[in-house]
C-alpha cells in the first residue's frame, strides 16, 4: 500500500521553503508523502530510529544550524542501510566545483532552488519522476546523477 | 731582461753585499799598502840605525887613537881616556848592531870581520902604547906597529865602508821594490772604487724608484682606505678581521660608529663587543659565535646593539674564512645597520597585513552580499510568482502592472547577485591548477550557453585547442562570458559567429605583450557583433563598466572584468579590440609556464 | 576492494523468474521478455503465493492489460537502445508500432498516462542511461559514443546528455572517477 507513494524528506532550516516546498508538492498531485524537518540532526535522528520509514528521495539544504547538509550526505553514504535513498542538494547557490564535490561525495541530484514556483514544481516533478525512472526500470543508482 | 734583473728583489741585497766586499777590500789593500810604507820608513830607520852606529865606531877607534897618541904627545895620562872609554863604547855599538843586523847574515859575517880589524886595531894601540910605556920609541919596532896600526885603520874603514854600502844598496833593492807596489795599488784602487760607486748607484737608483713605487701605491691605498671609510658610512656597515690563531680583532673605524663610539675608542674583543649587544639578542648571538668559533664560518645574523646614548639599532653580521697571503686564517666579516630596513619592512609587513584583511574582509563582504541577499531574494520572487498565479485576478490592473515593474527590478537585482557571486569566487586561492584539455572545457562551456546559442542560432567554430595546466572551473568560465558576451551584443542583422583561433608564439613577436619574455598560448576570440569604439578598448575590463545602457543590454559590467580577473589568475593578459558595426576581437595570452 | 559489476538484466530477471516458477511447481513457457505464459490455470492462493515470491524481487505481476501493453513498449525500447544487433535505422516510432501492433498515437498517450512521461522521454533517458555506461567503462570516446548511439555529433549528444541530466558527459565522468578513486581509498 505505500507503495502508491513516493516518499519524500525535506531538511531546510528556512520556513519560507518548507513551505513552498510541501505547497509545490500538494499542487503536483502526485503520490507524495511529505515530511520535513528543521536541521539535519532532527532529520538524522529520525533517519538513525530502528522503525524508520525510509524515504525514497530525501532532499538537503545544505546550510543549517547545528548539523550541515554536507555533514548529513556524509552520515548517510557511510551507512549502507541507506543505500536506496536518491539524495537530493537542495540548496540556494553554489559554485560549479562545489556542485561537482557534493556529486563526489555521493549526492545523487543537486537542485538550484528556483525564483520562481512555477519553475519549482517543474524541477521537484522532475525529481520524481527520474527517480521513479530509476526505481521502476532497475537503472544503475550509481548512475544517478541530476542537476536542476 | 736587464729591467727585469733589476726589478727583482734580490738585486738591492747583492748590490749591498757586492759593497760591502769592494769597501773590504779596499780597506785590505790600503792596510797593506800602509803597512808597507811604514815597513820602507822602518827600513830607512834600521839602515840609518846601522850606518850611525858604524860611524860611530870608527869615530870611537879615532877618538881611542887621537887620545893615544895625545898622551904620548904630552905624555899625560889624561889623554887617554878616550882610548879607554874608546873599546867599551865600541862594545856597546858592536851590541847594537848586532841586535839590528840578526836577520842580515852578510852583515853579521861583516860584522864579525869588522870586530876582528877593530880588535886587530886595539892590539896595535896595545902594542904601541907598550912601546911608549917603555919609551921604546925609537925601535923600529915602533914606528913597524905605527905603521900596521894605520893600516888596520884603514881596513876598518874600508870595512865600515862597504857595510854601509850594503846596507845602502839592500835598502834600495827593497826600496824599488815597495815602490813598484806602490805604484800599482792606486789604480786597482781607483777602479775598485769606481765600481763600488757605480753598483752604489745602481742600487740607489733601485731604491728610489721603489720607493716612488711605493709612494704612489702608498697613496693609493690611502685612498681607497679613504673610500671605503666613506663608503662604509654611505651604506651604514663596518669590517672586522678576526684573526683566528692570536684570536684578534681589527675593526674598521665605522664599525666602532655603528655601535655609536668614535673611531677606536676601545680595543677590539668579542668580550667589549658583547657589552653592546641588546641583552634579550647577547644569549643568540653567544650561540652564532660559538658555531662561530667552531665551523670558523658565520651566516647572515640578526641582533640589536645599545648605544651608550640609548638608542637600539638593528645590526646583521656575515662573515667568510679566508687565508691570507701570509697563510693564516682569518674571518673577514662585515656587519651592516639594517635598522631602516627593518623599519621599512615590518611597515610593509604592517601594511601587507592590512591590505590582506581589507581583502579578506572584502571578499567576505562580496560573498556575503551576494550569497546571503539571494534567499531574500529569491524568496521575493517566489511569492512574486505565487502572487501572479493565485491572485491575480484578485488585484487591480495598476497592482498587477506594478507587480510586473517589481519584478523585473528583482530580476535585475538577480543578475547582478549572480555576477558579483561569480566575480567574488574568481579568486585563485585554493584553486588547483590541472591539466586540461581545453578542447572539452569548450565543449563544456557550449553546453552551458546550449540555451542562448540555439535560441540565437549561433555558430562558434574554433581551432583545435591544447592540452594546458589551467584552473578548469575557471577557464571554463573564461570561455562562457566571452562567447555569453558576443552572443549578447550581436548585430541585428547577422547570426552570431564566433572564430576562436589558437597558437603558440613568443612575447617578442607581440606588439601587445609588454613583457618580452617567454612564449604564450594565444587564443583570439572573433565575433561579427556590434563591436566597440577601440577607445573603450581597456575601460570594458573594469568592474561595473558598461558602454551600453542597461535597457538595451541586460549587462552588469562585471561579465568581462571576471575574464580579465581569471586571465591573471593565469599569469596572462586579456586585450579587447573592437570597430563598431563590425564586430570584437578579444585577445588572451597564457605563458607557456 | 570494489568490483565493478556489468548485469545483464535479462538474464537476471529470466533466472530469478525460471527459479521462481520452478520452486512453486509450475509449468511455464517463456514468450518473451517480460511475458511468461502458464500452462496451468492457477488458483488465487496459488497465484498469490507466486506474486508474494516474486515481490521479493521487485517483479510485479502486471494485471491490467494497459500496464502489460506499456512494459511491452519499455522492453522494445530498452531491447532497441541496449541490443546494438537491433536494426535502429528505422523510425522508433514506426518500429513500435509496427511490433506490437497499435498506432502511435495510441501508445503514446497511454504511456505518458501510466508513466507520467514520454516515449521520447523514455527513450533518451534510456539513451543516455546507455551513453553514461559506456562513458564509464572509459574506453570509448564520445566521438564513438555517439556514433554508438546513433547520435548525428558529439555535440547532440552532449547537449542531450547535459539537457537530460544536468550536466556535461565530461562532468559526469570526472564525478565517477572521482568517487572510485575516493572509496579506492577507504
Amino acid at each position: 500500500m505505500q507503495k502508491d507513494y513516493i516518499h519524500i524528506i525535506l531538511a531546510d532550516d528556512d520556513e519560507d521553503d518548507r513551505m513552498f516546498f510541501t505547497d509545490a508538492f500538494e499542487e503536483l498531485k502526485i503520490g507524495t508523502k511529505v515530511k520535513t524537518f528543521n536541521d539535519g540532526v532532527y532529520l538524522m535522528d529520525y533517519l538513525n530510529a530502528e522503525d524508520c520509514n525510509l524515504p525514497h528521495v530525501l532532499f538537503l539544504d545544505l546550510n543549517m544550524p547545528r548539523k550541515s547538509g554536507l555533514e548529513c550526505l556524509n552520515e548517510i553514504k557511510a551507512n549502507s542501510k541507506f543505500n536506496d535513498i536518491a539524495i537530493a542538494i537542495y540548496s540556494t547557490s553554489a559554485s560549479e566545483e562545489d556542485i561537482e564535490k557534493t556529486f563526489v561525495q555521493g549526492a545523487n541530484i543537486y537542485i538550484k532552488k528556483p525564483s520562481s514556483f512555477k519553475t519549482l514544481k517543474k524541477v521537484l516533478s522532475e525529481v520524481v519522476t527520474t527517480n521513479w525512472q530509476y526505481h521502476t526500470n532497475g537503472l544503475n543508482k550509481d548512475n544517478f546523477l541530476l542537476r536542476l | 731582461m736587464p729591467y727585469r734583473v733589476y726589478q727583482k728583489p734580490w738585486f738591492v741585497k747583492t748590490v749591498f753585499y757586492a759593497c760591502s766586499f769592494v769597501i773590504l777590500l779596499v780597506g785590505g789593500i790600503t792596510y797593506r799598502n800602509i803597512s808597507d810604507l811604514s815597513q820602507a820608513s822602518d827600513l830607512v830607520t834600521h839602515t840609518y840605525k846601522i850606518n850611525v852606529e858604524l860611524e860611530q865606531i870608527f869615530s870611537y877607534l879615532k877618538d881611542a887613537e887621537t887620545g893615544q897618541r895625545g898622551s904620548i904627545i904630552t905624555n899625560d895620562a889624561q889623554y887617554l881616556e878616550p882610548y879607554y872609554s874608546g873599546r867599551e863604547n865600541i862594545n856597546n855599538s858592536f851590541v847594537e848592531l848586532r841586535e839590528l843586523t840578526k836577520d842580515n847574515p852578510k852583515q853579521i859575517e861583516n860584522l864579525k870581520e869588522l870586530n876582528k880589524l877593530i880588535d886587530v886595531r886595539m892590539a896595535c894601540f896595545q902594542k904601541s902604547y907598550s912601546f911608549y910605556a917603555a919609551t921604546d920609541m925609537n925601535n923600529p919596532k915602533f914606528k913597524e906597529n905605527f905603521l900596521a896600526g894605520k893600516n888596520a885603520m884603514e881596513a876598518v874603514r874600508n870595512k865600515i865602508k862597504e857595510m854601509i854600502l850594503l846596507e845602502n844598496k839592500s835598502l834600495e833593492a827593497q826600496q824599488v821594490e815597495l815602490h813598484k807596489n806602490l805604484k800599482v795599488t792606486p789604480i786597482f784602487l781607483y777602479f775598485v772604487l769606481l765600481m763600488a760607486l757605480l753598483l752604489m748607484y745602481g742600487a740607489y737608483a733601485k731604491i728610489a724608484s721603489n720607493l716612488k713605487r711605493l709612494k704612489k701605491s702608498n697613496m693609493q691605498l690611502e685612498m681607497f682606505k679613504e673610500s671605503t671609510n666613506l663608503s662604509e658610512i654611505v651604506s651604514n656597515h663596518g669590517n672586522w678581521i678576526w684573526n683566528v690563531e692570536e684570536d684578534t680583532y681589527i675593526y674598521s673605524d665605522n664599525l666602532y660608529r655603528l655601535l655609536g663610539e668614535e673611531p677606536h675608542a676601545f680595543l677590539p674583543s668579542l668580550e667589549k663587543f658583547m657589552e653592546f649587544v641588546h641583552p634579550k639578542d647577547v644569549k643568540k648571538l653567544n650561540k652564532a659565535v660559538e658555531k662561530m668559533m667552531a665551523s670558523e664560518n658565520l651566516p647572515f645574523t640578526y641582533f640589536r646593539v645599545v648605544h651608550k646614548s640609548g638608542k637600539v639599532r638593528h645590526l646583521k653580521a656575515f662573515a667568510k674564512k679566508v687565508v691570507n697571503s701570509e697563510g693564516k686564517t682569518q674571518l673577514i666579516g662585515t656587519t651592516t645597520d639594517v635598522t631602516e630596513e627593518i623599519k621599512s619592512f615590518k611597515l610593509l609587513e604592517q601594511r601587507n597585513h592590512e591590505l590582506e584583511r581589507n581583502n579578506k574582509e572584502l571578499q567576505a563582504f562580496n560573498y556575503v552580499a551576494s550569497h546571503d541577499l539571494q534567499e531574500p531574494l529569491r524568496k521575493i520572487q517566489t511569492f512574486l510568482s505565487r502572487l501572479e498565479d493565485k491572485e491575480s485576478e484578485n488585484v487591480s490592473e495598476t497592482s498587477l502592472k506594478y507587480i510586473d515593474r517589481i519584478k523585473t527590478a528583482a530580476t535585475r537585482m538577480r543578475l547582478l547577485i549572480d555576477d558579483l557571486l561569480q566575480f567574488s569566487r574568481t579568486n585563485k586561492a585554493d584553486k588547483a591548477f590541472e591539466k586540461s584539455d581545453l578542447n572539452l572545457l569548450l565543449e563544456d562551456a557550449k553546453q552551458d550557453l546550449a540555451e542562448v546559442i540555439s535560441k540565437e542560432k549561433a555558430v562558434i567554430k574554433a581551432n583545435e585547442l591544447p592540452n594546458i595546466k589551467v584552473i578548469p572551473f575557471q577557464f571554463q568560465q573564461l570561455f562562457i562570458n566571452l562567447i555569453g558576451n558576443s552572443i549578447k551584443y550581436k548585430s541585428e542583422t547577422r547570426t552570431p559567429e564566433i572564430n576562436i583561433a589558437y597558437s603558440k608564439i613568443r612575447a617578442v613577436d607581440e606588439p601587445k605583450i609588454k613583457k618580452k619574455k617567454g612564449s604564450y598560448h594565444k587564443f583570439t576570440f572573433t565575433d561579427n557583433g556590434i563591436g566597440f569604439d577601440n577607445t573603450y578598448a581597456k575601460k570594458i575590463f573594469i568592474l561595473f563598466n558598461r558602454l551600453h545602457n542597461k535597457d538595451e543590454y541586460s549587462g552588469t559590467g562585471i561579465g568581462l572584468s571576471i575574464c580579465k580577473k581569471i586571465v591573471e589568475n593565469h599569469k596572462g593578459f586579456i586585450f579587447a579590440e573592437g570597430q563598431p558595426g563590425i564586430g570584437a576581437t578579444f585577445t588572451v595570452y597564457i605563458p607557456l609556464k | 576492494m570494489t568490483v565493478y559489476l556489468k548485469f545483464d538484466f535479462h538474464a537476471v530477471c529470466k533466472k530469478v523468474l525460471e527459479d521462481s516458477l520452478q520452486a512453486h511447481d509450475i509449468k511455464y513457457n517463456l514468450t518473451g521478455f517480460g511475458e511468461v505464459e502458464l500452462l496451468q490455470k492457477l488458483s488465487p492462493d496459488k497465484k498469490q503465493d507466486l506474486a508474494d515470491t516474486l515481490q521479493a524481487y521487485n517483479i510485479e505481476i502486471v494485471e491490467n492489460q494497459k500496464s502489460v501493453l506499456v512494459q511491452k513498449i519499455k522492453d522494445t525500447i530498452i531491447d532497441m537502445v541496449f541490443n546494438e544487433d537491433t536494426e535502429v535505422n528505422v523510425k522508433t516510432s514506426a518500429y513500435l508500432a509496427d511490433t506490437l501492433d497499435h498506432s502511435y498515437g495510441y501508445l503514446s498517450n497511454l504511456f505518458s498516462e501510466i508513466t507520467y512521461t514520454s516515449i521520447e522521454n523514455f527513450i533518451i533517458l534510456q539513451k543516455i542511461e546507455y551513453a553514461k555506461q559506456l562513458i564509464i567503462k572509459n574506453n570509448l570516446s564520445l566521438t564513438e559514443i555517439a556514433f554508438k548511439l546513433n547520435y548525428s555529433s558529439v555535440a547532440h549528444l552532449s547537449t542531450q546528455f547535459k539537457k537530460t541530466t544536468g550536466i556535461t558527459p565530461s562532468a559526469f565522468q570526472r564525478i565517477i572517477s572521482k568517487r572510485r578513486e575516493i572509496s579506492q581509498q577507504q
